[in-house]
């Protein structure tokens, strides 16, 4: 610690703390423009310079000069004074003073200084810059005039966002922020640079005119798309959504968010949302009172409940809160009494619920988001972890670029993460991932890397004797990595002091399962890396609360029937009654046309969503749902952290929460009432479920809690299969678009202005082999289907692989798919 | 033919010289050498022998003979069509051609120097490891293994008193000590020429006629602090001392100079060249390394200093070439002869780059603290043209200027920062009479804006604002509020910049305002530049008491807008005239206002 004086006060602060740093700390304000507490210090603005006794005949950047020990500083003489207004003046000869029609006014921080100083003279007159203005790129309109140089946007772009859209050109008054060539911005659009810029030089064009800043009420919420579990700050106006409103204190991510976290809103207040309920009449939906609704449902599910409660089964996403599941799981598995509960497809949730439970005891992961940046190696399954998790990604940049930490990537494909500095991509076949993790593991074994204590654990000689079956030679050739390859990431990864495996899961990674997981679990357990800062393996679940759901058990449990056999259940007879929630098994499972002959089966089908989607559509009963800008409830994310989302509006049209529903139905079919607030609900939760014992909403807070758990390691051998290769075909490979998350962001207007539609993504040389380019249109066969598609030709894709992403209904490609990690395919134009 | 009995002919290769011809004289005097079979004719061996820049390049191609019997004689100005004159009368004849002979001036410029640093350039063969083995070269650095440690070799340092010539003057020896602290496995030593200074050519002479010297200064600096990685930052205008560089580092590499367990010293150096951009704030020290990192030059701020955190954040000495360029001398002659050198607070010699309005323009090598009159009178010869003396701008562009009242302020840090300009790099630009100071500080500070990073908003903004002001002042469009809003700014952009650049790029209109505030309100209140250079503000007239009726005027015009004959007084006839001032340049007797 390092004692100092500022302005008088006597502060005691870290010593790696600035002046700025102390001085918040002692209260004292200390203006800033360029600084940011998450990137490398600047010091560009000089707006923050400070008097320091010790340092004479200089004014000092208190935003970047370190503390030292007795430093006495001042913060407000008069010579500081006229450094300050004189760089707010000469900012203002340049700045269009163009307020009335900036979005950022408000919350322009040129602005505010401005005001703050009374700076209302120019004793200089220049003309104002005349470049050219962005609004060409689809998010954000940049307006290079109205820039103060802060540096700010480039920064994050570089340095938490690894993309690098923009640099500084020129020198003098002539420089300027630009992107390459000066041509309009072409980046991953996740906004960084929108949410730093101190003033409206990068503004949201979706946000332009919506509202003034000073008009919206913010409320705190979680974002409801991918498991990351980013906290998010929504700008209400009017009972709508207008925006989200950065606030730099939010979250392990300070505030940053993705492509569709910040842009990806709008599908709450869509004039797409469902506003009534609906039943179908002679073969169409009509809109229909909620009384009518809930009587047809409570109908049929007592019907069904009496003649045999197996024939009841329910979908229900993990995007519901946790109060919301645990009140579906009370209906079907307590009050109707069917185990047949399941999401995802039934395959996406496996590697929480099926893989890490026998592998630790436990459906969570053991470690946590923190842990990405505190390790010494980092294994990622898949370059698409960025896609699926971007905002992981960003840790995941921090920890390369800042911390030093070593990437290995395992993967099938490239992608952003094996482009980071120093990343070492380990390339395979597509399918030969639990091979290779195999492989790893024996060589482990082999060089005698193996933590001693491993050997008492259970399963080891079991593991051993499988293991001792393996080739490292013949897995090599199948999987087309190199033995040395193989052997020096064994060595790497045993001898690293801290290691971390990272594996995302969803539907678009059938392959991601409890197979791969286990064996992933095997290379942690067997070199003793858990338990331990920086060590262990992380799950990335696909949904909102996909960790919710394993945690509350939307899974069958007791011998019911998962996602597949339910749908084939509908087209057997064996399913009478099928409750969707929130679920778009038409589009976003395996295998289209099954889930189409399931519904079409006559089962009765009840689907409550937010939106009529391809699955509502065929229901018989369709209820509207609010989206999480309307309820309160909580989720739990990635790493087991809960938190609370908030009601920013009120209900649009007449949907209610899904626990609202599922309360009334839960009290008409036993009879005794069922209510309560969430709070309430989530009282009942602690007290039912493992680890969440401690819980309560008041102690959720603004961050949330990271509940705790306790694991039993087990090392359990898992045989990984050669992938069998179709000659002359191409493996394609389904997974997520970084802009979409799931089949709901193609609600968001944002994510559907950067990808609006599918595409298959391959490489140069296919793409050469084939005749076609950017924006050709090809045809793509498997032995399922057949389905036309717009090709994007990248670099991220070896050759005789390709990729499409799976979250789209026109081009679905699920028609062409059937739930298997790879899909053989032909191309032709 | 023994080696010492042989003649040296001596041919200055720097910049200056090669673009004079200097390849083509050398070309000849090898012909003539060799067809005349002059060798055999004389009985001695004749070698013909490429030197660096002696600093007078005004005057190449310089060739300097050394024979026995003559001595050290020096031709300037030599043609190639010369050399088998020279030869068969110099060297055969033995008669020394005294009208080629350069004039006495070029001695007197080069015995009033102290050469310590330069001892090498124009001496000996850049291109030559040999030759610079024989001047004891690499024995700096023996020793420094082979006798000291790490920390006695920073002691010798710190006693001889040598400050950083890279501009700032901070002293070496605690520099090196700073990094030698910073505990790291792996260190960086890093050579600063860029030389971003305009007129400034000290950095380039030196590894272009001595780039082994650097080469060792930077061992040794390696040694002491720990460091086994050295990069010399180039700025790419510099080809040919590049060139030599490369050659010497790759000679280094080939011997065992250079890489691993140099020279059975068990201590491993490598060095290696990085080209710069070209822009001046790259030879700033953090953004020097920003742009070897592969970033865009732009400063960083410091703290962190480069010792602790420099080059890809590791610890890093940064020196200037002229700095690492004495480093062997002071450990060949000790640290007491060269703090015996000097003024009290700064030691040694410094090289200065003096142009402008002098006789005798180039790269002076003198003992600090010898005064800045001496500087331009002893050593260059005074004033060209006979014109008056009005100040010398020190410090490159963003020194400060020095009036003729206090012209002996001995040129050492101190003094001259007291004196409001600085030591820069060494630049000295003389300005007589005809040299208006407004327009100079609007001179300079039209570089210093344009050389912005564009980094920090005093330096991107406040310059331009400026220079708008001293735009309108040399316009006649000033008011007398602007001077202290120079002032004011002026004061406050240096205390509030984030780099150097922007930290004294006010001095030129700081110092000119303060010596010279008069020709700042005659612009302002007469509209008048007093001395007839502002063109707006000039009358475009011929003065007829002034006027000698020279005609020189009417040559120089290039639109005939001078009426001139014989015996008469010009007259300027306005219509014609497009205002470009030849005719104003041309007149020795300031007839034209
Ligand atoms: C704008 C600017 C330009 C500079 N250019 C040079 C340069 O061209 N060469 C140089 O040696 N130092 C230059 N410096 C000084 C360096 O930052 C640094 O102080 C110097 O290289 C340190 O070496 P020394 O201690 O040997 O002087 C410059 C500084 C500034 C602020
Ligand atoms: S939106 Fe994101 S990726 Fe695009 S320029 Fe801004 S920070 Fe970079
Ligand atoms: S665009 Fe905004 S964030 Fe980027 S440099 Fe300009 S003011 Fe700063
Ligand atoms: S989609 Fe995921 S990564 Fe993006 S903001 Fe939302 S929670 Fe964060
Ligand atoms: S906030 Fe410190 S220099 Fe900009």
């Amino acid at each position: 610690m390092v004692n100092l004086t500022i302005d008088d006060k006597q502060v005691t602060v870290a010593k790696d703390a600035t002046i700025f740093d102390a001085a918040k700390a002692a209260g004292i304000r200390i203006p800033i423009l360029c600084h940011d507490k998450k990137l490398h210090p600047f010091g560009g603005c000089r707006m923050c310079l400070v008097e320091v006794e010790q340092m004479k005949g200089r004014l000092i950047p208190a935003c970047t000069t370190p503390v030292t020990e007795g430093m006495i500083v001042r913060t407000t003489t008069d010579e500081i004074m006229t450094a300050r207004k004189l760089v707010l003046e000469l900012l203002l000869l340049k700045h269009p003073l163009d307020c009335p029609v900036c979005d950022a006014a408000g919350d322009c921080d040129l602005q505010n200084l401005t005001y703050e100083y009374k700076v209302n003279a120019n004793k200089f007159t220049d003309e104002k810059f005349r470049w050219d203005i962005d609004y060409e790129n689809p998010l954000i309109e940049r307006d290079q005039n109205r820039c103060i140089h802060c540096g700010k946007c480039s920064r994050i772009c570089d340095e938490i966002v690894a993309f690098g859209a923009y640099s500084f050109v020129n020198r003098g008054i002539e420089a300027k922020i630009s992107t390459p060539f000066d041509e309009k911005l072409d980046c991953e659009y996740c906004g960084s640079c929108i949410s730093v810029c101190p003033v409206g030089a990068l503004i949201a064009k979706p946000f332009k005119f919506k509202a003034r800043w000073w008009a919206l009420n913010k409320v705190k919420s979680v974002c409801s798309y991918c498991g990351t579990g980013c906290q998010l700050t929504l700008g209400v106006k009017d009972n709508k959504v207008l925006t989200t409103v950065y606030d730099e204190d939010q979250g392990f991510h300070n505030g940053q968010l993705c492509s569709r976290g910040r842009f990806g809103y709008q599908f709450i207040n869509s004039d797409k949302r469902l506003t009534t309920p609906l039943i179908k009449k002679n073969g169409t939906l009509v809109p229909a009172s909620w009384e009518e609704a809930i009587d047809l449902v409570v109908s049929r599910l007592s019907e069904a409940k009496k003649s045999d409660p197996s024939s009841v089964a329910a979908l229900v996403t993990p995007r519901l809160t946790n109060e919301e599941l645990y009140l579906f799981r009370k209906l079907f598995k307590d009050v109707i009494g069917t185990d047949s509960i399941d999401h995802s497809a039934g395959y996406a949730h496996k590697a929480l619920t099926e893989g890490l439970k026998e592998s630790f005891g436990i459906t969570a992961s053991p470690s946590l988001i923190e842990d990405i940046q505190k390790t010494d190696l980092l294994l990622v399954l898949k370059s698409d972890a960025y896609e699926t998790h971007p905002v992981i990604g960003f840790e995941i940049n921090l920890a390369v670029k800042r911390q030093g930490v070593d990437l290995r990537i395992l993967s099938d494909k490239s992608g952003k993460l094996t482009r980071l500095p120093d990343a070492k991509k380990y390339i395979h076949k597509p399918g030969s991932e639990i091979l290779l993790v195999n492989a790893i593991a024996k060589s482990i074994l082999d060089q005698n890397l193996a933590d001693p204590a491993a050997q008492s654990l259970p399963g080891f000689d079991a593991l051993k004797s499988a293991l001792a079956a393996v080739s490292i030679e013949q897995i090599s050739a199948a999987a087309g990595v190199p033995v040395e390859a193989i052997t020096r990431l064994a060595t790497d990864y045993a001898k690293a002091g801290k290691a971390l495996i990272l594996l995302p899961i969803g539907l678009g990674y059938p392959g991601h399962g409890s197979e791969l997981t286990s064996a992933l679990a095997n290379l942690a357990i067997l070199t003793g890396k858990l338990n331990k800062e920086g060590c262990g393996i992380l799950i990335l679940g696909e949904k909102n609360n996909s960790q919710g759901a394993a945690d509350l058990a939307i899974h069958p449990t007791a011998g019911g029937r998962d996602a597949g056999a339910i749908l084939e259940g509908c087209t057997s007879g064996a399913v009478k009654v099928l409750y969707i929630a929130g679920e778009n098994p038409v589009v976003s499972y395996p295998d289209k046309a099954k889930s189409v002959k399931a519904l079409e089966s006559g089962a009765f089908v009840v689907v409550q969503d937010l939106f009529l989607t391809e699955t509502a559509q065929m229901a018989d009963v369709v209820l509207p749902v609010k989206s999480f800008a309307e309820k309160c409830g909580t989720f739990t994310s990635v790493g087991r952290n809960v938190q609370q989302i908030r009601k920013a509006i009120s209900a649009v049209g007449q949907s209610r929460s899904d626990r609202e529903i599922t309360a009334e139905l839960i009290s008409k079919l036993s009879g005794a009432a069922c209510g309560g607030s969430s709070a309430e609900i989530f009282t009942e939760i602690a007290a039912s479920t493992p680890g969440y014992s401690s819980l309560s909403t008041d102690s959720l807070g603004d961050n949330g809690v990271i509940y705790p758990v306790v694991i039993t390691p087990k090392l359990v051998p898992v045989v990984g299969v050669v992938p069998e290769t179709e000659e002359g075909k191409f493996a394609l490979l389904i997974g997520s678009s970084l802009y979409h998350c799931g089949t709901m962001s193609r609600y968001g207007e944002g994510p559907m202005l950067v990808c609006g539609e599918s595409y298959l993504e391959l490489g140069r040389t296919d793409a050469g082999k084939l005749g076609v380019s950017e924006g050709d249109t090809i045809k793509l066969k498997s032995a399922a289907g057949e389905l036309n598609l717009k090709v994007k030709v990248g670099t991220r894709m070896p050759e005789g692989v390709v990729f499409v992403p799976y979250h789209f209904e026109t081009s679905a490609i699920n028609s062409v798919t059937a739930g298997n990690p790879v899909t053989w395919v032909t191309l032709s134009r | 033919m023994s080696e010492n009995a042989a003649i040296k002919i001596l041919i200055c290769q720097g910049t200056g010289g090669v673009s004079m011809g200097a390849k083509e004289v050398e070309a000849e005097f090898l012909r003539v050498i060799a067809e005349k079979g002059v060798d055999a004719t004389v009985g001695k061996r004749c070698d013909v022998i490429k030197t660096g820049c002696r600093g007078l390049c005004a005057n190449d191609v310089l060739v300097d003979i050394i024979t026995e019997e003559q001595g050290r004689v020096t031709y300037d100005f030599v043609l190639p069509e010369e050399v088998e004159n020279i030869v068969d009368e110099h060297i055969v004849n033995k008669t020394t051609l005294e009208k080629r002979k350069a004039k006495p001036y070029y001695n007197t410029f080069v015995d009033q120097q102290m050469r310590i640093v330069m001892t090498g350039c124009g001496q000996i063969n850049p291109e030559s490891l040999d030759a610079y083995l024989a001047e004891d070269g690499f024995k700096a650095v023996e020793q420094c293994v082979k006798q000291m440690t790490p920390a006695s070799v920073i002691d010798e340092m710190k006693k001889s008193g040598l400050r950083g010539r890279g501009g700032g003057g901070f002293p070496t020896g605690m520099k090196w000590s700073f990094c030698a602290a910073t505990p790291g496995k792996l260190k960086y030593v890093i050579c600063n020429a860029d030389e971003g200074d305009p007129g400034a050519f000290m950095d380039r002479s030196i590894l272009e006629g001595d780039p082994y010297c650097i080469i060792e200064g930077m061992m040794i600096a390696g040694y002491a602090i720990g460091a086994t990685y050295g990069y010399v930052y180039v700025r790419a205008e510099y080809p040919l001392a590049i060139e030599r560089l490369q050659m010497a580092i790759d000679v280094c590499y080939e011997k065992g100079y250079l890489g691993k367990n140099v020279m059975g010293f068990g201590f491993d150096f490598d060095l290696r060249i990085k080209k710069g951009a070209g822009a001046f704030v790259c030879g700033e020290e953090t953004a020097l390394m920003a742009s070897i990192e592969g970033e865009r030059g732009m400063p960083r701020p410091r703290p962190p200093f480069p010792a602790v955190k420099g080059l890809w954040g590791k610890p890093t000495n940064i020196n200037n070439v002229e700095t690492f360029a004495n480093v062997r001398h002071i450990i060949l002659k000790g640290a007491e002869w060269y703090a015996s050198l000097g003024t009290e607070t700064t030691k040694g010699t410094k090289i200065f780059a003096v142009t402008g309005k002098v006789k005798h323009t180039g790269l002076v090598e003198v003992p600090a603290g010898m005064t800045v009159r001496d500087v331009i009178y002893s050593v260059c010869g005074g004033i060209a043209n006979n014109r008056k003396f009005k100040a010398v701008q020190a410090g490159g562009p963003s020194g400060g200027c020095i009036p003729a009242d206090i012209l002996d302020t001995p040129v050492d840090y101190d003094s001259l920062i007291k004196a409001g300009a600085m030591m820069g790099s060494g630049g000295l630009v003389v300005m007589d009479e005809t040299t208006c100071m407004v327009d100079v500080a609007r001179f300079f500070l039209n570089f210093t804006r344009d050389e912005s990073c564009g980094k920090c908003v005093p330096c991107r903004i406040g310059l331009k604002a400026m220079l708008d002001i001293l735009e309108r002042i040399t316009e006649g469009r000033g008011e007398m509020t602007d001077i202290d809003t120079l002032l004011e700014m002026g004061t406050t952009i240096k205390k509030a910049s984030l780099c150097g650049l922007g930290q004294t790029a006010p001095n030129p209109i700081l110092s000119t305002i303060k010596y010279f505030r008069h020709e700042y309100e005659a612009h302002i209140t007469d509209k008048r530049c007093p001395s007839n250079c502002c063109k707006e503000l000039l009358l475009w007239q011929v003065i007829p008491e002034k006027c000698v009726k020279c005609g020189a005027c009417l040559k120089a015009c290039p639109v005939d807008a001078i009426k001139w004959e014989k015996g008469q007084i010009a007259e300027l006839v306005k219509e014609k005239c497009t205002k470009c001032k030849s005719c104003y340049d041309a007149c020795r007797f300031m007839a034209i206002e």
